[in-house]
């Protein structure tokens, strides 16, 4: 715990006033639940008052930011003078207090809103759970204070991180946090419905907030990967980072609770595991928070981790929510009613929690992917497992899910649909899909599971485009929502496997000038361009296509001001079917043919050079005075060395002086070599007796090497597909968000109806 | 109901079979730390950690091999690594160096596949960029 004197007060203040305003709120809630009905007010009140509390906490920080008051010392660590104001905001998240502070500021702000919609039976639970929730992080706040000051006031700050500054940084991150904040919320559902043992409401009460939380940080995923492909120059859009799988996680597993919630409402099914998947979407936030903040992957990720000391509070955070997690659900679970499984095996709710089944498998996978230098700690030798074990086990799960969603647009909830009938619906969207496939075939694809992949995933793509375009003509687009989303994942899918498994690079070096063939491109390493304004240093590279058509490329390489670190920007130029992706691994500026040389020649000998023949006579220690004198004296020592120069058999005596003082000035003034060029005596080898020169402007002195670059060039075919994909499942999102919202805002309408 | 049970013993099995698949991937992708001299004997892929021995960098780059020598700094053992691509940058600046690949016993050097190197960062102390496939 850092002293009082070492923390900024206004900014401390405000943490331990939303400290206390959250243990207010959270006896307030309690008191309620107890049954004591004039709590509600006191407990919202202080709620609100806790919300603010961060709200000005967020402020004071955002202007000790945009202030560059380095005596903070988070805005030492992240920023310095050099930065532009939006970077120097953004720093904000670029450091872990800082994170945790947007995370709790999101979290803070969500629970306004939430406690106006979570019904008055339910309020008392849902926001003591979710405000311990928030009380979890707020407590490393306080003891990892953001606030935290220096002793003295450093001028400048020590910078951000160079990755760091792009545009992307300044929205990535924070739309992340907004998604793992919005994951309190189903989790605060959930469990107080197992609290109050009354599970009648808070599905359809949760729906719209796990849909916007699925929404939100399929955004910030998308986002990222954007990031990486088009300005980090990782070489794709995700290398299954363990950073990056935190986030991966709790998106399937919400994807796996919004199909759950669904099935609840209509069918009254699913809702045990329901709960379960709400607190799973929670608890692997935490843990991958755990995983990405506490340094147990230091060496196993590219993102930079330390360990802030915070370990223990982040185990002790998930030990308490995965401790109530269990104890809710196994003094509860078993007692709930669920209404019995009777659909048949091709009907909606089937296919819906089978579909589940894929996505949750494919949440564990990756779990334990990312988790295997913990796994292994235990074994002898801790190791990790790299993109080919995930891309391989997700695989046959993409196929199963791709199988799924072609056949649901046609299958009824009581399953009623006919084999024949199916088939009979079908047969356009598998003419469409067999005739891709057998594209795909004709471009090379040629491995009967990737084949297989490519027709359901048209297949799917086909048959809920099919439903969407039915759905919008007789005017219920609102309710397709969930259609439109699997349009997007018939897209994706083949995006994903398409630049995954057949894209194809390889490095090469351009020297400048020289038009090198790579595959069927031609590439030209034209010049290289200097910095204007805040356009970065950059290469020049004309790149040929084989149609003819040509276009300029100009990927960068620069060094960072600060930090000396080697930058890449890669070129990305698309296509209709593929990317063309430029990124520069080195470059080397050369050396200009010089006529700048340097002789060193003994007494009596003589060198030629570029026509020019120098001999060396010897030295003329009295040309100022006696030399050896000055010397003993300290006073400036001059010396002359007398040379025989020819140049066109004509021979001339040249007398250039060297002039030095014991301070270490010195001089050699440069004197005219006949027929064009100059020389200077450039050093004096006294245990030689050597004179060493300096001679320019003479043709040829020394070989020049030519500029070079060194590129990764790779095609990257149907990228586009997906982000896309990505797109249309957002948008689906975006309409199921709407219609589900409106649903549950009829539940306060209509208070009796129930669930 | 007799045909329900037999379609969840199928989708047992499925996922049982799926469980086993995912295990031996997992084995298979498992790339190990281990010191120097299990690299030697390993038949294996592993992963090496050290730091670079001052002045033992040696680049070719027309061919773009590099090669150098790793020191544990616990043991004072040495490896000596080949890794054919290009010389990432700074790399002489590097703090420690993670080396991805095999040994091989004919020129007696690690053969790396993949290198892990990280350079003394303002961000958060150091900073760590991966280089080759």
């Amino acid at each position: 715990m850092s002293g009082l004197a070492h923390l900024y007060l206004p900014g401390a203040l405000t943490l331990w006033c939303a400290l206390f305003f959250a243990l207010a709120a959270l006896w307030g809630y309690s008191q309620l639940l107890a049954g004591d009905e004039s709590a509600r007010r006191f407990a919202r009140r202080a709620y609100g008052f806790f919300a603010l509390s961060i709200l000005l906490a967020t402020v004071v920080m955002a202007i000790l930011l945009a202030r560059r008051d380095f005596r903070i010392d988070y805005v030492f660590q992240y920023t310095g003078l050099e930065l532009p104001f939006h970077y120097q905001l953004a720093a904000f998240w670029a450091g872990q207090k800082g994170s945790f502070l947007i995370w709790l500021f999101w979290g803070a702000l969500i629970g306004l809103p939430l406690l106006r919609t979570t019904g008055r039976k339910l309020e008392a639970p849902v926001m003591g759970i979710y405000t311990l929730a928030q009380l979890g992080i707020l407590l490393i706040l306080v003891r990892e204070s953001p606030f935290l000051m220096l002793d003295h006031a450093p001028t400048d700050g020590q910078g951000l991180n160079p990755l760091l500054q792009d545009d992307w940084m300044v929205i990535h991150p924070p739309i992340m946090f907004v998604g793992y904040a919005l994951s309190a919320v189903p989790f605060a559902f959930g469990m107080a419905a197992l609290f109050r043992r009354d599970t009648t409401e808070w599905a359809a009460r949760a729906f719209p907030w796990a849909l916007a939380g699925f929404l939100v940080l399929g955004s910030a995923i998308l986002l990222g990967g954007y990031w990486a492909y088009k300005t980090l120059g990782w070489g794709g859009y995700w290398g299954w980072d363990p950073v990056e799988n935190a986030s991966l996680i709790p998106w399937i597993l919400g994807t796996a609770l919004i199909h759950g919630l669904y099935l609840e409402k209509t069918r009254g099914r699913y809702r045990r595991a329901n709960l379960v998947l709400a607190a799973l979407v929670f608890l692997s936030v935490l843990y991958g928070t755990f995983l990405t903040r506490s340094g147990v992957l230091a060496d196993f990720s590219v993102h930079s981790f330390v360990d802030l000391g915070i370990s223990g509070w982040l185990v002790g955070l998930m030990a308490f929510f995965v401790g109530l997690s269990i104890w809710l659900l196994a003094t509860r679970l078993p007692r709930l009613e669920t209404a019995p499984n009777e659909d048949p095996l091709l009907s909606r709710g089937t296919f819906l929690v089978l579909g589940s089944i894929a996505l949750l498998t494919s949440a564990v996978v990756v779990t334990v992917g990312t988790s295997a230098p913990l796994l292994t700690r235990f074994m002898k030798d801790p190791g990790q497992v790299g993109p080919e074990f995930y891309n391989r086990v997700n695989f046959p799960l993409a196929v199963a899910v791709a199988f799924l969603l072609a056949l649901v647009p046609f299958l009824t909830w009581r399953g009623e649909t006919a084999l024949a009938a199916l088939a009979r619906k079908l047969a356009p969207g598998a003419v469409f899909a067999f005739l891709g496939a057998a594209a795909a075939a004709g471009l090379g694809v040629t491995d009967p599971f990737h084949l297989t992949l490519v027709a359901l995933a048209l297949l799917a793509l086909a048959t809920n485009l099919q439903t969407v375009v039915m759905r919008a003509r007789s005017g219920g687009l609102a309710a397709a929502g969930g259609y439109l989303a699997h349009v997007g994942v018939g897209v994706i899918l083949i995006g994903f496997l398409a630049s995954s498994a057949y894209d194809q690079s390889v490095k090469v070096t351009l020297h400048q000038g020289e038009r090198v063939s790579v595959g069927e491109l031609a590439l030209t390493f034209q010049r290289f361009l200097g910095r204007e304004g805040r356009l970065r240093e950059r290469a020049e590279v004309l790149v040929e296509r084989q149609d003819g058509s040509s276009y300029l490329a100009y990927p960068q390489i620069f060094v960072n001001d600060r930090t000396r670190q080697l930058m890449v920007h890669p070129s990305v130029e698309s296509f209709l079917l593929a990317d063309l992706y430029l990124s520069p691994l080195e470059f080397d500026p050369g050396r200009a043919a010089s006529t700048l040389a340097e002789v060193e020649l003994a007494k009596g000998e003589s060198r030629s050079l570029g026509g020019v023949e120098v001999a060396f006579a010897g030295f003329d220690m009295g040309a100022g005075g006696n030399a050896l004198a000055q010397m003993a004296s300290g006073a400036p020592v001059t010396i002359k060395a007398l040379l025989d120069v020819t140049r066109d058999g004509v021979t001339e005596r040249l007398e250039p002086i060297y002039r030095f003082e014991q301070s270490g000035r010195v001089e050699f003034p440069p004197v005219e070599l006949p027929g064009g060029g100059r020389l200077a005596i450039g050093g004096i080898n006294a245990t030689a007796g050597a004179v060493r020169l300096l001679v320019e402007g003479v043709a040829g002195a020394k070989a020049g090497s030519s500029a070079y670059l060194a590129l990764d060039v790779t095609k990257k075919p149907l990228i586009a597909l997906v982000w896309w994909g990505f797109y249309v499942i957002l948008a689906g999102g975006l309409l199921a968000v709407v219609a589900r919202a409106r649903q549950a805002r009829r539940l306060d309408a209509a208070p009796t109806a129930g669930a | 109901m007799k045909r329900r049970r037999a379609w969840y013993l199928f989708g047992g099995l499925l996922l049982a079979a799926f469980a086993g698949f995912s295990f031996t991937s997992f084995q298979q992708n498992l790339t190990p730390y281990v010191t120097y001299g299990d690299a030697r004997s390993a038949a294996r892929t592993v992963q090496v950690a050290g730091a670079l021995e001052a002045g033992s960098t040696d680049y070719d780059a027309a061919t773009s091999a590099l090669h150098f020598t790793l020191r544990d700094p616990a043991t004072g053992d040495n490896l000596r690594v080949r890794y054919e691509g290009l010389k990432p940058a700074n790399f002489e600046d590097a703090i420690s160096i993670v080396a991805i690949g095999r040994y091989d016993g004919a020129t007696g050097e690690f053969a790396a596949s993949k290198l892990l190197v990280k350079c003394p960062s303002k961000y958060q102390g150091t900073e760590v960029k991966e280089y080759g496939a």
